[in-house]
Formats: C-alpha cells, structure tokens, sequence
C-alpha cells in the first residue's frame, strides 16, 4: 500500500468512526432539548397488567387469537365511550373511538383522556419479553430485567431526578412505583422518597411541640449531619455516610418549609376538587388515593418543591371474573389524567411566570404487560408479553401513535431501524427517549435502549 | 537392605555439618527480646533480667531494635504459597434492615410487642408523638408484597424524617418514664442513671452521656470517632438554654428533662445506631 492509499485509508477509517459515534447518541442532530431544570416528571405505573384492547391498542373483531372485549365478559354500564358493535348473537364488541381531528384510534376505556388526543402519544407493541408482575414492572421502570431478584439499574424517575432534581426539596417521590437507586454515580441526594401514600408522607413530617422545639430537634438534626460527614471522613467507602449527611440536611429544609398540607390528603382533596371529587356519586370508584397523588404532584410541582413524582394505580390482574373491572378500571385512570391535564393547564409554572405548568410536565404511563388476547375459562385474560405505554409531554411527538402489535396474535411487530437492525420498540428505548428528550446520554446510566427520534419533536 | 557407602555419607553429613557452624551466630541474635509485659513471654525462653548489661554472649541490640525482629513472610508457610492476605474493607456500612430497627425499637421501649408500643407511644394525652406502625413502615423500608413494592435498603430525607418521628415518641415517653416517674434506675430501659441536682459539669454529663451512649450504640463514649460527648454536651446545654430563656415557650418537660430529651433524639438517630 503507498504512502497516499494509507493515509486516505486511515481517513476514511476516522470518518466512519465519528459517523458511528454520532449514530450512537444522535441527539447532537436536536434543536436545542427543553431544559430540564425548569421541568417536572411524572410516571404512572397501571400495576397488574392492563389489557391494551381496551384503551391504546383497540380491537374489536375475532381475528387470529383475538376475542375482542365484549358484553359477555365485561361490565359496561358505567363506560362512557362504549357504543354497541354485533359480535355475535347477543354478544357486542364496541365502535372503535377516533375523534375528529385524531390519528390516534382509541378504545371505548380512554374516556375523557380522548378529548386530549392531540396532547398524547401512544406507544404500542412495546416488546416487553416476560409475563412476570415482578419482572415486567422492573423492566418498564428501569429498561432492565430483574437479576436475582434486584434492578441491576435505576428506575427512570430516579435518573431524571439525579440529572435535574438535586436543588430540589424532593427530587423524587414515589408512592408505590418500582422506583430504584442503583450504582455509585449517582447523586444520594437523588434516592426516591419511597412512601405508601401521600398522607403517610404527611404523618413522618408532623412533629409535637409539647416536651421539645422545633429548634431543639433542628439542633440535633445539625449535629447528626456533622458526625455523619466526619464519620464518612473516616471511612473507605464514605458514600453511605455521606448520604446520611445530604439527607440530614435535606430534612432540616423540609420541616422548615411548612409543607404540611401538601402532604394531607383532605387538604388535597379541597384544593383540587375537580382532580379529587369528594362527593358522594362524584368520587371513583376505584382510583381516589391515585388521583389524591396526581393532586400532590400538582401542589408540589406549583411549590417547585419536588423534581419527579411517580406511583401506581393498581387492581388490572384480572385473571377471572374480576376482568369484568377491567374496562372501567382504564376508564378511571385516563379519567384522573385528563384531569390532571386539566389542572396542569389552569396552573402557572412556579419560574417561568409566562408559562402554563402544563407546558413543562411530562408524564409517562406505563404497565408491566397485557393481558392475553383469549378470554380463558375464568372469564379473565392472563399475561402476555407485549405492551403499551402513554406519553403526554410538550417533547413528544402529540397526536401520535409508534410501534404496532400483530393483528392476528397481538404480538409486538418491528416498529423501526435500531442499531441491531429491525424490531420493534422496547422499554428500553422509551425510556432512553426520555432521557434523550431532555439532552441527557442514556449511555450515562443505561446498558441497553436507544434514543427514538421519530417519537420527538422535530 | 540398603547399603550406604561411606563417601556418600560424607558428601551428606559435611555440609550439614558446615551450616550448622555458620547459623550458631544468628541463632543468639534472635533471643526474644525483653518485653515490657513480662506476662505474654514463652514459657521456654530465657527470663529476662533486671540486669541493665546483658549476658556477654548476647550482642547488644541496636538502637532500633525492632528492625531486627524477624518477620515470617506468609507465602513461606506450607500451604499458603498462594493465599491472598487482604484485610481491607470491601464494602461500606449497610443500613440495617427495618425489621431489625423496629426490634430494636421494641427493645428500647421496654421489650413490649408492636400494638403496646403503638398504644403506649400515642398516648391518651393528646401529643400527637405516634400515629400507627402502618404510617411508617413503608418510609422506613419494609418491602410490602401486595404491590410488589421492594424492599428500601438504603436511606432517604423521608426515612431520617421518619427515624426522627420515632426517635421523638421513644424518647420523650421515656422522659415520662424514667425521669419523671419514681422508677428505680435499676428498671429503667434508656436514662438508666439519675439526673445531677444542679447543672452538670462536662465530667458529669460524660458519664451519663456514657450510659446512653452503651444502649443505644452499644460501646463506650470514648471510643467514639468523633468528639461526641462534648458536642452532647454542647447540644444539652444548648436546649437546656433554649427551654429556660425568657419568654420560651411552655413545654411539659423541665429544662433538665427537655436537654436529655434532644440527647436520646441525638443517639436513636445517629448514623451508628442505623448503619452496621
């Protein structure tokens, strides 16, 4: 090879390489992402497995293994979306719904979240590859696995507060979400407040100042903060310490914020009560706690108080006759987030005055799997390894619907080109979209996912 | 039989013969030195004397003596040719598991199970100090199974909250308990000592402070790493000051009890009692 011939080798070599780099994290190509610091996140995870054909993924005929939702095995009574479809005989399945101006086609459950068509984004033929609750929630919240019992990485609502919640009173809260903190680059600052409810969080807060102050139990919290970083000083492996420090400090700033009521249920309820309906006839049936939490993030985002917020609405295993459930269950959790969209709308942002919070929220919903597409001999629907997840974020594409399932065995279909050629989307990748969304590396914090541009705003 | 021919024999015996007349010097110089505790000596070795001048077929020891101290390096042992010898910590502390705080917890409230403690804690006298057990186990870490919630192994600002909600009830019922009741310090769980008349000196409040801090830590004060019978003390006083300032505001517990009330806060509280 002559000298000429090499050095042209060896530029084309350098080129590829930059071009491959720039492959793997393209968010260079992005105009300016939102900041994330004048961001707030939140995360729903619809625990038990909902079932996709009656919300994000609608079918409404027998095709393949599909038997659609129907009059024989599900309690429609209370659903407002569902209009009569003849499946056979006696039995209906429902109209697909589509409002106008929609691309996105909807199942009778989205009920008043269909109205929002054009602030959402439907995620569909997630690949989730498991039909173990453990696992599956494990999976969607950290785009990992379950190894030997633990995440071997972060949940998404960790990693978001550790990128932009450090400042914060509370970077992340979680009430029942699968929230993990894993690895030793992170910020301890970040550990999720890992509460059962709002009001629990409330009742750890109270304090009486009948025997001793509130300076007193301040004075102590100050001296415990200075023997945990000298302690850490001493250690080899200071970081456990060295969070007991962080934290000591962090809770001096939270009992002197008076924060009360943004921890109290009732209070809540009053605030917000059209997120939280307390009248009798008026309340749901099923989700009041869940909507009581998307109250709280709402309080606690307009406070600029809290970074992520995350937690569960539950009760979608059903295995038997409690599949009955199933299509009013969905129809209350998009009824609280329609809501919730709602309040964002009429709240201002706590920093940019001009700004609606709504424009700098970005919620993620996700569940571990669906269910079967056969009705088995319970009258229920079992697990099954594909999914859908719901965006409504200002940095996503709206109006909108990536990936697909197959139309004979609603399986996960190839959705777009990956690095490992065609397939389709997986939590991973919608995860690291959320990162990429906001000009964090996924590579940072995540082994596997990819950033999907198609899902972003150009 | 086996016949042994006599130059082979010399061939073996002469060297061994020739090392033994070379080692004869090392073998004095390595005579146990004398040792200021006389009680961990070997048997066998020679008693040491009192003597200043040692014995004439002893070298005097150099200035530094224990550089001549033979060391046994490990990989000449049989065995342990290859055996790693590593002492060093692979691994911080750990918080400990919240079954085993809230045993401790138990403990201290004077060995009562879970619902006495809760009734004991709360209280009919309208402080508010505890709620229900099931407030607080989910912020201090218990997994809960029925929403495949796992288990919170490390700390986080809601747990020390919480740990500071806890400390508060534990401690002021036994403020209650203790320095307020007529119970003999024999029968108390936590101020197991009795309160100085007037203000305590530093000496004093040590060794109270050392009571305290064998309960809750479980070793004496003046191990500690850091100087923390001072900054107690310092804390005590700090309260006692606060509780006695014109104008404070009125609290059920004197001063005295107020200032030893924010001690146990301190110690049910501190990294040591959470961390192992």
């Amino acid at each position: 090879m002559t000298d000429t011939s090499r050095r042209r080798f060896l530029q084309v070599l350098a080129g590829a390489s930059a071009a491959g780099a720039a492959m793997q994290f393209p968010l260079q190509a992005f105009a300016d992402p939102p900041n994330g610091s004048d961001e707030f996140f939140l995360f729903i995870h619809a625990a038990g497995a909902w079932d996709v054909m009656l919300g994000l993924d609608p079918r409404n005929e027998r095709r393949g293994l599909i038997e659609p939702p129907n009059t024989d095995v599900l309690d429609i009574t209370a659903l407002d979306r569902w209009n009569d479809v003849a499946l056979d005989g006696d039995t209906r399945s429902f109209e697909l719904v589509r409002p106008t101006g929609s691309n996105i086609t909807f199942g009778p459950a989205i009920g008043e979240l269909g109205n929002f068509y054009d602030r959402v984004t439907v995620v569909n033929g997630l690949a989730v590859n498991t039909v173990s609750h453990p696992d599956g929630t494990v999976f969607a919240a950290t785009g990992r696995h379950l190894s030997g019992g633990r995440a071997p990485e972060s949940s998404i609502d960790t990693l978001l507060g550790n990128e932009f919640g450090r400042d914060k009173l509370f970077p992340v809260v979680s009430m029942n979400f699968p929230s993990w903190f894993v690895g030793a680059n992170l910020d301890r600052r970040a550990m999720p407040l890992r509460t059962g409810s709002v009001d629990t969080v409330g009742r750890s807060l109270s304090r009486s100042n009948l025997n001793t102050y509130d300076a007193d139990r301040d004075a102590v919290t100050a001296l415990l903060s200075r023997e945990a970083t000298e302690l850490a000083a001493r250690q080899q492996f200071p970081e456990v310490f060295n969070g007991m420090g962080l934290q000591y400090e962090g809770l001096r700033r939270m009992l002197a914020s008076n924060l009360r009521s943004v921890f109290d249920g009732t209070a809540l309820a009053a605030m917000y009560p059209t997120l939280v309906p307390t009248a009798a006839g008026a309340r749901y049936r099923f989700f009041q706690t869940g909507a009581v939490n998307a109250a709280f993030a709402v309080e606690a985002m307009k406070r600029n108080v809290v970074r992520c917020v995350s937690f569960s609405m539950g009760s979608f295993d059903t295995h038997n006759t409690n599949y009955r459930n199933q299509a009013m269950l969905q129809q209350e959790l998009f009824a609280v987030i329609a809501r919730l969209i709602r309040t964002l709308d009429s709240t201002p942002h706590p920093t940019i005055t001009t700004d609606r919070l709504s424009e700098h929220t970005h919620i993620l919903v996700v569940s571990e799997f669906c269910r079967t597409p056969q009705i088995n001999l319970s009258g229920g629907r079992d697990h099954y390894p594909n999914g859908s997840a719901l965006v409504v974020s200002p940095a996503f594409r709206s109006n909108f619907v990536y990936g697909s399932s197959d139309p004979d065995q609603l399986l996960p279909r190839p959705s777009g080109m990956f690095t490992d050629g065609m397939r389709a989307i997986a939590p991973p990748d919608l995860l690291a979209t959320m990162l990429g969304a906001f000009g964090v590396d996924p590579r940072r914090y995540m082994r596997d996912g990819e950033v999907v541009r198609a899902l972003l705003r150009a | 039989m086996i016949r042994v021919q006599p130059l082979a024999l010399l061939a073996l015996v002469a060297p061994l013969a020739l090392a033994a007349c070379d080692s004869a010097p090392a073998t004095t110089a390595v005579t146990p030195r004398p040792t200021a505790d006389s009680g961990t000596s070997q048997p066998d070795a020679p008693a040491p004397t009192d003597s200043a001048t040692p014995p004439a077929d002893v070298p005097a020891p150099p200035a530094d003596a224990s550089q001549n101290v033979p060391s046994v390096p490990v990989t000449s042992i049989p065995g342990h040719e290859s055996l790693p010898q590593d002492t060093t910590h692979k691994e911080g502390p750990r918080l400990m598991p919240a079954e085993t705080y809230i045993r401790s917890y138990l403990a201290l409230f004077g060995g009562l199970a879970p619902l006495d403690v809760q009734t004991r804690a709360r209280g009919a006298d309208g402080s508010a100090l505890f709620d229900a057990w099931n407030d607080y186990l989910a912020a201090l870490g218990l997994p809960d199974y029925r929403v495949d919630q796992p288990r919170g192994n490390q700390t986080n600002a809601l747990m020390m909250a919480t740990f500071e909600r806890l400390s508060v009830a534990l401690c002021d019922r036994a403020v209650e308990r203790d320095l307020r009741g007529t119970l003999p310090v024999a029968q108390r769980v936590i101020f197991a000592f009795d309160p100085t008349a007037a203000a305590p000196t530093a000496a004093e409040f040590a060794a109270r402070f050392d009571v305290l801090h064998r309960t809750f830590l479980g070793y004496p004060a003046a191990l500690a790493e850091t100087p923390r019978a001072a900054r107690f003390f310092e804390l005590y006083n700090g309260t006692v000051a606060r509780h006695r300032a014109t104008g404070a505001a009125a609290s059920r517990f004197t001063p005295e009890q107020a200032g030893w009330a924010t001690v146990c806060y301190g110690l049910a509280r501190h990294p040591e009692f959470h961390a192992y």
